[in-house]
């Protein structure tokens, strides 16, 4: 857990660093000159040095304190922030990444940091000059504690072994102060001394003994052996006096509350961190108080108490608001997937060579922890192919009178129950005539079928397609839109495109809010209740005694002139009662088209909250999770695609039989 | 006899790093996760030195560190505060209140060993 | 890890140790057996069970632990009896079981729970090679116990992982 282990605390924490970093970096190529950009970066990399090394990432601490070093330069305005030392710091930031996950090759690294001094070097126009300032042969020091120094925990002898360790001192006690016995205060100090301190010792060093009480004491340190010690002491204040001037200055504009880096994290809202094994905890706790509310109003239904009826509705009414906020809670806004993707369109444009305006609406839009991490991939790939595929070259958009630059546009937005996330991009759009041909050559459609267009588009999902007449670096490496598909559907979730030929494309997922909660169809196959995913009911028939009547034969019905397969859900699940009189059928929708689930009985529309079956059941894919009812008993969910499959060689044997 | 030294900080994995850092170089640390409970072990027990953060639940550190002081067995026992910035308002009051010293967040273990070391001597 | 407490962890009778081990001891098809006592959540009344179709037949249903589904598993099965109808002194026992490093909650129905008892490890002995009613490999071992009665300590860890190790047939037709 999170709050008992540091090194898990660390990663988070350092991620949110990174991304923080990587969106200042981002911002900054596209302004240069932005001090406050600049501030945000280094002070993301100082606080990453340094958490690091306290964490014992060693090797992160040492990368970062590199760039750290390197970027400090630009701060202080001694060498300008460029193009190409942005993109350097951007990969230095992926390969910290790689650190706190702790699998980064170190030659990436050497690399890295060669491009980096590179950049600078490019950047800066010249060598810097390494400028140290030479030591004193010896000081001369005078000190006096505040009276209330020892009190608070300063132990001057410490002190004064302290600048023994750093060479020889010889030490003189000044006693002029120390009052009278009689006024004499034991926890006060009232000692001053005098120490002489021979070696090759940094002013630094000295200050650095005395660092936590210097504000309030008398110190004085001089630097023995005038004669020599002159032109040391010149040298060393003509190099001190620029760097503090300018390490004064971006401290000035940091502290400034009105720049853009002060305002965003204002507008950050107050926020707990909690483990999500602690959230599912929670959620099981609404769950069971869900049923046991339920209980609860059978019994006060049965009863005349009215009071106990009133007291019934009001705690159904808390029960459910609880599992409204429950699910609340595990809401994320899609701006933290879409910020992702800000890198991902940089290095695709650079990759590409075309210019890419990335925009991105709806950002607040609300969606499940879980659907969000898992959206991540596909998006990733329809991206790439947007930016790859879908956009053109800057020549030829302005041959075809378009802006030079294309334009990508991410939006989410809320339509009941689900979220509606579309990839739009500005480019050629999808060229019908390849698609057919490709299709064609794949053997997934004969030459002379008819579709309409949006069959035609639906092709591009098909296993095995793509339309790239040569695969690139950048997509179509292996996974292709049928595996985007797939795990859109896997989320409960639907994938549709439209395309203008010239104008571009728009792909739009529709996703369910959230996977913790399912709306089902609650039916009855024997004395067993199972739930069928309300996205994939077309609709519900009562079978006919006659199609009923055909045990041996086609197990198939007639549905507006379509002949539809069916199942019957006692047969598959080996139900040994006996069949209702009139059977109903469900029509849900697959992949392969519609088929029809015969139950004995559909008992209503049920929203429920799906909990996983446990490991011991895992052979057991018809089903897709569990949830509990109402009286508290359980039903399972169906899995409708692992159902169709496992039924599938039934059928096959009994239309071979028929 | 080793030096025993009491950490008080609201954040478990801060505690953590300053336990495992301390016990490295030879100290006992025991912890504490707010300035009450900072309070009341450093009263019942005599620590060799406190370490802890100011910004905590119930009781700050400031407070804390003032209520110390107060104890007259509390004297000359030094007391190092972790601050997240080398804000010199912060310091300047935590020294008022009594503060011997100070870490800046964040740290690496050797620093605050090495602030052990220089307050304690050992 | 301390060698006792991989023992508890493993469901182990610890040897060569005079250690005593705490057991709560049921009945199963008219033989007494035992599990550690500190596998055992909770023990429940009998409650509604549903059915998972294509489940292995050990663990056939699923019942709802406060507000988790979890499978109630059946160990007549495991040791070749035939699985009697319910009683007035039915239980399930929930336990908590280590499986490949999944601590997983399982139901299993007992004809009835007797008392929890201490074994002495040196009255325990490794099931013999022959004249054993039972699979060898679901005996963990055998106890002697009161009046020369011999309880029988499963290996629920073999038990089980023949199911998440996908040995376990679908028996969905």
């Amino acid at each position: 857990m999170i709050a008992d282990d540091p090194i898990a605390a660390f990663r988070v924490e350092a991620g949110e660093v990174l991304d923080q970093v990587e969106q200042a970096l981002l911002d900054l190529g596209h302004r240069l000159d932005d001090a406050d950009l600049v501030n945000a970066v280094f002070r993301g990399l100082h606080t990453l040095k340094g958490s690091g090394a306290m964490f014992g990432f060693d090797a992160l601490a040492g990368f970062t304190h590199h760039c750290e070093t390197a970027f400090d330069r630009v701060r202080k305005g001694q060498v300008p922030a460029t193009a190409g030392l942005v993109s350097v710091i951007l990969s230095a930031q992926d390969h910290m990444r790689a650190l706190v996950e702790g699998d980064a090759p170190a030659a990436d690294g050497d690399a890295i940091l060669a491009r980096l001094q590179a950049a600078i070097d490019e950047a800066s126009g010249t060598t810097p000059a390494a400028a140290s300032a030479p030591a004193a042969t010896g000081w001369q020091i005078a000190f006096r504690l505040p009276a209330d120094a020892m009190a608070n925990g300063t132990n001057p002898l410490m002190l004064l072994d302290e600048l023994r360790e750093l060479g020889d001192c010889t030490v003189v006690a000044r006693t002029d102060k120390v009052p009278p016995l009689a006024d004499l205060v034991p926890t006060e100090c009232h000692i001053g001394w005098d120490v002489t301190l021979l070696g090759d010792v940094k002013r630094d060093d000295i200050e650095d003994v005395f660092i936590f009480v210097m504000d309030d004491m008398e110190l004085s340190i001089e630097p023995l052996g005038l004669a020599d010690a002159d032109a040391a002491a010149d040298a060393a204040g003509t190099d001190e006096a620029p760097v503090l001037a300018e390490a004064a200055a971006p401290v000035a504009t940091a502290a400034t509350a009105d720049s853009p880096a002060a305002r965003s994290t204002a507008k950050a809202e107050e926020s707990v961190r909690v483990p999500a094994g602690r959230l599912d905890a929670l959620m099981d706790r609404v769950g069971e108080l869900v049923i046991a509310q339920s209980r609860l109003s059978q019994c006060a239904d049965r009863g005349q108490d009215l009071v106990l009826r009133s007291v019934s509705e009001e705690i159904e009414r808390l029960a459910g608001e609880l599992r409204d906020t429950m699910m609340v809670l595990r809401m994320v806004p899609v701006g933290s997937l879409f910020s992702r993707f800000r890198r991902l369109i940089h290095d695709l444009a650079r990759d590409t060579g075309k210019t890419i305006e990335f925009e991105t609406e709806g950002e607040a839009t609300e969606v499940d922890k879980t659907v969000i991490e898992r959206l991540f991939d596909p998006m990733v790939h329809l991206i790439r192919n947007s930016c790859d595929h879908g956009l053109e070259t800057p020549e030829d958009r302005i041959a075809a009178g378009k802006p030079a630059a294309g334009s990508v546009r991410l939006a989410a937005h809320q339509a009941g129950g689900e979220v509606v996330i579309t990839i739009r991009d500005d480019g050629r759009g999808i060229n019908r005539a390849r698609v057919r041909a490709k299709a064609e050559a794949n053997g997934l459609i004969q030459p002379d079928q008819a579709l309409n267009d949006h069959e035609l588009l639906q092709m591009i999902f098909a296993p095995g397609f793509s339309t790239a007449a040569t695969v690139t670096n950048l997509s179509g490496r292996g996974v292709g839109m049928d595996v985007v598909k797939r795990t859109i559907e896997g989320l409960r979730g639907s994938i549709d495109v439209q395309s203008t030929e010239g104008e571009g494309s728009l792909i739009a997922l529709r996703i369910p809010l959230t996977l913790a909660i399912i709306d089902g169809l609650l039916v009855r196959a024997g004395s067993g209740r199972y739930v069928i995913p309300l996205t994939a009911v077309e609709e519900c028939i009562e079978l006919s005694l006659e199609d009923d009547m055909r045990h041996r034969g086609r197990s198939l019905i007639t549905l507006r002139e379509k002949l539809v397969p069916f199942l019957r859900l006692r047969e598959i699940f080996a139900t040994d009662t006996r069949p209702d009189p009139f059977q109903k059928i469900v029509v849900v929708s697959t992949p392969q088209g519609r088929v029809g689930l015969v139950v004995d009985q559909i008992i209503g529309n049920h929203q429920t909250v799906i909990k996983p079956m446990s490991a011991l059941h895992r052979d057991a894919a018809t089903f897709a999770g569990a949830t509990i009812l109402g009286d508290g008993e359980v039903a399972l969910i169906l899995d409708i695609a692992q159902l169709i499959a496992l039924g599938q060689p039934r059928e096959e044997t009994l239309r071979a039989a028929g | 006899m080793t030096a025993s030294i009491l950490a008080v900080d609201d954040s478990a994995s801060l505690r953590m790093a300053i336990r495992i850092a301390l016990t490295g170089a030879g100290y006992t640390v025991t912890e504490a996760g707010d300035g009450v409970e900072g309070l009341t072990k450093a009263t019942s027990t005599k620590f060799d030195m406190i370490v802890t953060d100011l910004n905590m639940p119930n009781m700050d550190g400031l407070s804390m560190i003032r209520e110390l002081r107060k104890q007259p067995a509390q004297a000359g026992v030094p007391i190092i505060f972790l601050t997240t910035e080398s804000d010199p308002e912060m310091k300047n009051q935590a020294k008022a209140a009594g503060a011997t010293g100070w870490l800046v967040k964040p740290f690496v273990p050797d620093q605050l060993v090495k602030v052990a070391r220089k307050v304690l001597g050992r | 890890m301390q060698p006792d407490e991989h023992c508890q962890a493993t469901g182990l009778v610890p040897r060569n140790s005079d250690r005593q081990l705490e057991v709560l001891v049921f009945d199963l098809g008219g033989q007494s057996f035992a599990l550690e006592a500190v596998l055992v959540r909770e023990i429940l009344d009998m409650m509604p069970e549903t059915r998972v179709p294509g489940a292995p037949a050990l663990v056939g249903h699923v019942i709802n632990f406060r507000g988790r589904i979890i499978p109630l598993a059946d160990l007549h099965l495991a040791f070749g009896m035939t699985v009697p109808a319910p009683t007035k002194d039915s239980r399930i026992v929930v336990i908590e079981l280590d499986l490949g490093g999944d601590a997983t909650i399982i139901g299993l129905r007992t004809d009835k729970v007797h008392e929890v008892a201490t074994f002495s490890a040196a009255t325990s002995e490794d099931a013999p090679v022959v004249g054993l009613r039972w699979k060898r490999e679901h005996v963990r071992s055998l106890v002697r116990h009161g009046n020369d009665d011999i309880v029988v300590l499963p290996d629920l860890e073999a038990i089980f992982q023949t199911i998440t190790h996908g040995a376990a047939a679908a028996s969905i037709h």
